[in-house]
């Protein structure tokens, strides 16, 4: 079965979440809901999910357009639209009652075949199916997704006996290759995975904290980096997802689980809980939660709330020793005597104990429940991978010393780990006491296999050259978020004369969670602060050269973005014959936000492509004054589909949903460009010179008075105008890419030798954020 | 007896014909006074001061030393004198506040008295030397109510002050401290502890000592963080017709002095605090922030001993050169109505007076210069501008307490080197200086730690931000002057050993973030690299500005300026190549070998 439509009946949260992520697969999708009473319009409750998901930030469409494929409708006067539908997903209330008279109201017009879904997130399969026929029971699954649909991974899918096998594998696979998520097989257990692991984690911490006196400044500044959990800790996490959602979740699991679980058996009400409830005190979306920002002042104090009084006072950083100790070595953190150590082994060994205690009931396999926790709640590491940095025989060991229960599954690895490799292969180790493979769905390559059966064909200590097989190399950075330095460039020149010689196309691409920030700007800042200004045009040009180079090469070079593809990271894209970029893409030329320009090749690039847009306008001031709103706004893509608009990516490129497959289609487009590869022709600009920088100067001007561009900016957009249009030049002479490169190191130069670009370098890399002057 | 005539052409040279002082500080708010005459003047003064006054005790204050008896100590004879006329005479207000009492005249001004009081009494300047810390700190960090009773007490030099910070366990490591504070109920706090090796810590100079004071509050932090600052005065003040006067004896008392090396008539002392009462400077647990305030001043005033030792043992070399008549000129007799010739003719003896020359007067331009920064700091109207400076004077602070201060001693021992045997004997107080010297290499922070300081704290700063502030006005000098022929022989040198200080720099830094001994390693031959140049580019200033005024000059002075510049080029500053070489031999010759093998 082909899902071709899509129904979604719920426009809250997630169901409009998940409409919206369907549209970004282009997909059409019917989103339906009551009819509110007193409404205007019947499809209200549709309509205004629609319109607050192109409000929201993060953004729930990858492009604004997509909202079209999103159908308002309503379940009284639109049932039919369900017959062309399918898969139908349902995300009403988590109400048995609500969910019954749906499934009931829409089985006579579900067209035979359609799969039918529940996104619950507490109902157990099989009493959502209790009382319905073997036809619906057939059709019918749980497919649970994590908010924000667009941007969580996980997808845990929970099917029972009676599914129909050849249905489940059809919305797996749409899932997987079209919505990209990972999706995850669970047993039909109460929170099936994460949720039950997640929600148990929270509580313990939670309690440890009250119990051993920690502050929530100290128990997230252990609880979130140092445990490799995400900054907000476990406080930050519950203001951002919502306090109220607390008791919410744990009396849904109190009701379904046994009362000798731990999640049942570790349970307490807190009147500090229960209290910020009462007051609106619910997170960031009421009136503050376990942190708030106080304005009374004028100024915005960040406070926090103490844990024992419920007063609020400013925020004070942690001195906790335990976190600085535990930053890099677990076992330190758990072994620190001061209250954040005994906290965090208070917490690693019960969410340890508990997840070990809870394979193979909820999950198969530990690499399951260790995903969910990555995807889901975007931990570094899940349990089992946790217990493994720990040494699960040292869990064990102390677990036993402190007389406490040692799980099954923890006591049967004795001495080994969860994971071990072995043949250059990753394997778990099963319920079962045997390891196996660690197996990839088809359609699914991953550098980190190859890497660990072999050894690269070339390195430096910032990039390396693979052979991906098929005649096909992998060009990978590993600096510190993937910043270009001057080792990345001398490997890339080395890797394309190689890749000429012994292999038929390059793809660009890493597994970092960006593809790259761009250009070393502390390297960059460090030399012009010296002044050893020789060194830094050097390094311009050689980047431009290395540019040049892959432009040029006699076979493909394929980017495969994920993440950030900024700066020089999308200079790199740029000058790809080819890309294949993650939907999750965001890529820009944010150089001006630092004070200098695009240095290899980006000004001229993006001339290039506006200048070959065929439905741009005629003259020769259109496709510059394009490139320079881009460069000069530094404009970032919020998705491959935004990306495409901006011509940074072609129409012939292509986008990849699932992480996962980015390379494996990487690789393919490779190969179907190398038969028969010609390299692209030089392209001779005619670009308007010194009558075309007045007309941007003037617009420059325009956004000064309107106190739209500072200073520094009106700075920086003359460089950036002196490049676009071509320097001193006008329309009856061409201008060659040469001629554009030298331009670039000269005006990137002379920015880079004002003090407002320094200065805005220096607030770039201490805060984050661009300085504004 | 040693000479010292205070060298206030030179002084005067370097201020206004070098470094464009009027231009640069007469504008800034509140000095609109210190004009060249008016600055003049006081130079004049203050040389007459330190020429007549301080000279003379140097010496029979070394032999002589401080004495203690019973938790009193005496300084030497004549020294209390000499103080009272130089409470007097103003000069312990001469940059301070005029809201209480002061002169508020500039820093740098006080840079060049400084210099002068080191080179006539190095051992007397300590003690309105840690006045002036105390006063800073204060002026800087407390309150007003501190601040209305103590600095107008501090500034007429009716009052003294000293830092204490180091303990028996703890030196170079503050973290250690043990010293506590506990809060009463009067606001104040019982001061309980020991310190150790505080100058000036007891002496019968004045009515009364304030000793500002690093002590640990009951709830503190450990470590670095958890350390407060604390005034504690010998006497109580006791508020008396509108003013204060010492009171009663606070628990604080002088339990020793110790016998040293040299600075023999400067009092350093075991002090032992009894539940002092002592009042809170700055927040709770901020000590050390103000500490650094204070240590960084303290700093530059230790490389500016170095400076002024340099200058009175070149000085003293020079006229025993000239006068000590040996043996005769290898290139034939230079004065032969004469038995012997001056050992001046001799090349190893003129190296040894170059040596000293040409480092202590182009250290004295980056001295002064440093000085008007610290004034540009202070108050330019521009906040850039005002940061700017900040930041150079930030990152040239180690370089200047250690070049400076190891100057100073190699320029004492090239005196006594010149001076031969003679040099060795106390009566000619040549050795003296060599004495004398050594402490500055050690206190405020010894040099390896200043080159830690420099390498591992400055350097990485805002990513060299504060290099900046020194690199790029070096470039824009050459990249100004390189083409002027008559420049050449000075740009063409300064810019080789410059382009290689670029090179070590970033070699450094990025060696530095990965392995933080690397770097280390590097530390003092770095940090000396570095003062080289930033003479070297003293030096070059001093050729434009004598070049720039060329024709005048009936007594030599512009000529020999030239000659001792080319000196520096050729015969000081190529030292760097040497340092180059070995900085970039990295960490492994001094880590390879294990310990147990020393």
């Amino acid at each position: 079965m082909d899902i071709r439509k899509v129904a979604v009946i719920g426009s809250g949260m997630m169901g409009s979440g998940i409409a919206a992520q369907v549209a970004n697969a282009g997909v059409p999708v019917v989103l339906m809901d009551i009819v509110p009473e007193g409404a205007e319009s019947r499809n209200a409750l549709a309509e205004g999910a629609v319109a607050r998901l192109l409000k929201q930030d993060p953004a729930p469409f990858m492009h604004k357009h997509n909202a079209r494929l999103v159908e308002p409708a309503n379940l009284e006067d639109d049932l039919e639209k369900l017959g062309d539908c399918d898969w139908i997903v349902e995300a009403v209330l988590e109400d048995l009652a609500v969910k019954y008279t749906v499934y009931h109201k829409i089985n006579l017009f579900i067209k035979p075949g359609a799969a039918v879904t529940s996104n619950t997130s507490t109902i157990p399969l099989a009493k959502l199916l209790d009382g319905m026929d073997d036809a619906f029971a057939a059709r019918f699954f749980i497919t649970h997704f994590f908010n924000p649909p667009r941007y969580l991974r996980l997808l845990e899918i929970v099917s029972g006996p009676r599914t129909d096998p050849e249905t489940l594998g059809a919305v797996s696979r749409f899932c997987d290759v079209r919505l990209g998520k990972t999706v995850i097989a669970c047993n039909d257990t109460p929170g099936f995975l994460a949720n039950r692991i997640g929600g148990y984690w929270i509580q313990t911490a939670i309690n440890g904290a009250m119990d051993l006196g920690l502050t929530v400044e100290e128990a997230d500044a252990v609880g979130g980096r140092p445990m490799g959990v995400p900054r907000t800790g476990i406080f930050g996490l519950m203001d951002l997802v919502g306090i109220d959602l607390m008791p919410q979740v744990a009396a849904s699991m109190i009701a379904s689980l046994p009362a000798d679980d731990p999640y049942v058996r570790d349970f307490r009400e807190h009147d500090l809980v229960r209290r910020m409830i009462e007051t609106g005190h619910t997170g960031r979306k009421g009136k503050g939660g376990f942190y708030r920002l106080n304005r009374e002042s004028g100024e915005k104090v960040k406070e926090s709330i103490d844990l024992a009084t419920g007063d609020y006072a400013p925020s004070r950083r942690s001195e906790l020793e335990s976190a600085r100790a535990g930053a890099k070595d677990l076992r330190a953190l758990t072994e620190h005597p001061d209250r954040g150590g005994q906290w965090a082994w208070r917490v690693l060994s019960n969410v340890i104990g508990y997840s070990a205690a809870l394979v193979p009931e909820i999950a198969d396999s530990v690499a399951d429940v260790d995903a969910a926790m990555r995807l889901g709640y975007a931990w570094k590491r899940g349990p089992f991978e946790l217990a493994d940095r720990l040494g699960p025989a040292y869990v064990a060991g102390r677990l036993r010393d402190e007389g406490r229960d040692v799980p099954a599954l923890l006591d049967r690895v004795g001495d080994g780990t969860f994971y071990r490799v072995a043949d250059g292969r990753l394997q778990v180790f099963g319920a079962d006491g045997v390891y196996r493979p660690v197996e990839r769905p088809d359609g699914v390559l991953l550098l980190e296999d190859i890497k660990r059966a072999a050894e690269p064909i070339e390195r430096n200590g910032s990039a390396s050259l693979w052979d991906i097989g098929d005649g096909v190399a992998c060009f990978e950075v590993h600096t510190r978020m993937n910043a270009l330095d001057p080792d990345v460039v001398t490997l890339l020149q080395k890797s394309l004369k190689l890749v000429e010689k012994e292999f038929k196309a390059l793809v660009l691409y890493n597994e970092g969670a960006n593809f790259s920030v761009g250009a070393n700007l502390g390297l960059a800042l460090f030399a012009a602060n010296v002044g050893v200004w020789p060194m830094i045009e050097g390094m311009l040009e050689n980047g431009q050269k290395a540019m040049k180079a892959m432009k040029y090469a006699a076979f493909p070079v394929v980017a495969a973005p994920s993440g950030m593809a900024l700066g020089g990271g999308c200079e790199l894209l740029l000058h790809a014959a080819a890309v294949q970029a993650h939907a999750e893409t965001y890529a820009g030329l944010v150089e001006a936000g630092v004070g200098v320009l695009p240095g290899w090749g980006g000004c001229k690039e993006m001339l290039v492509r506006h200048t070959l847009d065929e439905k741009r306008p005629n003259g020769p001031l259109p496709p510059v004054a394009k490139a320079f709103e881009q460069i000069s706004m530094a404009a970032v893509a919020k998705s491959a589909q935004e990306a495409r608009d901006m011509h940074i990516l072609r129409e012939s490129d292509g986008i990849t949903m699932n992480r996962d497959r980015l390379l494996y289609e990487a690789k393919r487009k490779a190969l179907s460009l190398s038969d028969g590869y010609e390299k692209p022709e030089a392209v001779d600009l005619n670009l308007p010179g010194a009558n075309g920088k007045a007309a941007l100067d003037l617009a420059v001007e325009g956004f000064a008075l309107q106190g739209l561009a500072l200073p520094h900016d009106r700075v920086v957009a003359g460089e950036i105008a002196t490049v676009l249009t071509g320097g001193d030049t006008d329309v009856t002479e061409t201008v060659s890419e040469d001629r554009l490169f030298a331009l670039e190191r000269q005006s990137f130069m002379t920015l880079l030798k004002t003090e407002p670009t320094l200065a805005r370098i220096e607030h770039m890399l201490d805060t984050g954020k661009p300085l504004r002057n | 007896m040693p000479v010292y005539t205070a060298p206030l052409d030179d002084m005067r040279f370097v201020l206004n014909d070098v470094l464009g002082y009027e231009s640069a500080v007469a504008g800034l708010e509140g000095y609109g006074e210190a004009t060249p005459d008016l600055v003049d003047a006081i130079l004049d003064e203050a040389a007459k001061f330190c020429e007549n006054e301080l000279l003379p005790l140097n010496l029979p204050g070394d032999a002589e030393g401080c004495t203690y008896e019973n938790g009193v100590v005496h300084t030497p004879e004549g020294f209390k004198e000499a103080y009272t006329l130089y409470a007097e005479g103003g000069w312990m207000g001469l940059t301070c506040d005029p809201e209480y009492g002061g002169q508020g005249l500039p820093k740098s001004i006080g840079f060049a008295i400084e210099e002068m009081i080191c080179s006539a009494n190095m051992a007397f300047g300590m003690y309105p030397g840690l006045s002036h810390g105390a006063y800073n700190a204060i002026e800087k960090w407390a309150g007003d109510g501190l601040k209305d009773l103590y600095l107008p007490k501090l500034a007429s030099g009716a009052w003294a002050g000293t830092m204490c910070l180091t303990e028996p366990q703890c030196g170079t490591d503050l973290g250690l401290i043990r010293t506590k504070a506990v809060p009463q109920a009067d606001g104040s706090h019982a001061i309980t502890g020991t310190k150790i090796f505080i100058s000036a810590g007891e002496h019968d100079l004045t009515g009364n000592i304030v000793h500002l004071v690093l002590a640990r509050l009951p709830d503190a932090p450990p470590g670095i963080r958890g350390i407060s600052l604390f005034v504690v005065p010998k006497f109580l003040p006791k508020a008396e017709n509108g003013g204060w006067t010492a009171g009663a004896r606070n628990g604080v008392r002088c339990g020793a002095i110790e016998h040293k090396m040299g600075i023999r008539a400067s009092a350093t002392c075991v002090m032992n605090f009894d539940d002092a009462a002592g009042w809170l400077v700055g927040a709770p647990h901020k000590g050390m922030r103000a500490m650094f305030s204070m240590m960084n001043a303290a700093r530059l005033g230790v490389g500016m001993q170095g400076l002024g030792l340099a200058e009175v043992a070149h000085q003293n070399a020079v006229a025993y050169a000239k006068d000590r008549a040996q043996g005769r000129a290898l290139s034939g007799a230079k004065y032969p109505d004469a038995p012997a010739d001056p050992i001046i003719v001799h090349p190893d003896v003129r190296r040894m007076l170059l040596r000293q020359r040409a480092m202590t007067e182009g250290a004295r331009a980056l001295a002064y210069w440093t000085g008007m920064q610290i004034d540009i700091a202070e108050r330019h109207e521009d906040e850039a501008v005002r940061r700017a400076a900040e930041d150079f004077v930030a990152v040239i602070t180690p370089v200047v307490k250690a070049l400076f201060t190891d100057h100073g001693f190699e320029a004492a021992n090239l005196a006594v080197q010149t001076y031969g045997g003679h040099g060795y004997i106390h009566e000619h107080g040549i050795e003296q200086f060599v004495r004398d010297a050594r402490i500055t290499q050690l206190y405020e922070g010894t040099n390896g730690i200043q080159a830690l300081d420099l390498i591992g704290r400055k350097m990485p700063e805002g990513g060299g931000r504060l290099l900046r502030r020194f690199f790029h006005p070096v470039q824009e000098f050459l990249f100004a002057h390189s083409a002027d022929p008559q420049m050449k022989e000075f740009c063409r040198p300064l810019m080789a050993a410059f382009g290689q200080l670029q090179q070590v720099t970033l070699l450094l830094a990025q060696k530095g973030l990965a392995d933080p001994e690397e770097s280390a390693a590097a530390a003092s031959e770095y940090l000396r690299f570095f003062g080289l140049v930033a003479v070297g580019w003293m030096w070059a200033r001093i050729a434009k500005a004598v070049l720039e005024k060329a024709g005048d000059d009936p007594a030599g002075f512009h000529a020999a300026k030239l000659d001792v510049a080319r000196f520096y080029m050729k015969k000081v500053l190529p030292e760097t190549a040497s340092l180059g070489l070995s900085i970039q031999a990295g960490k492994k010759p001094l880590m390879a070998m294990a310990d147990s093998a020393f």
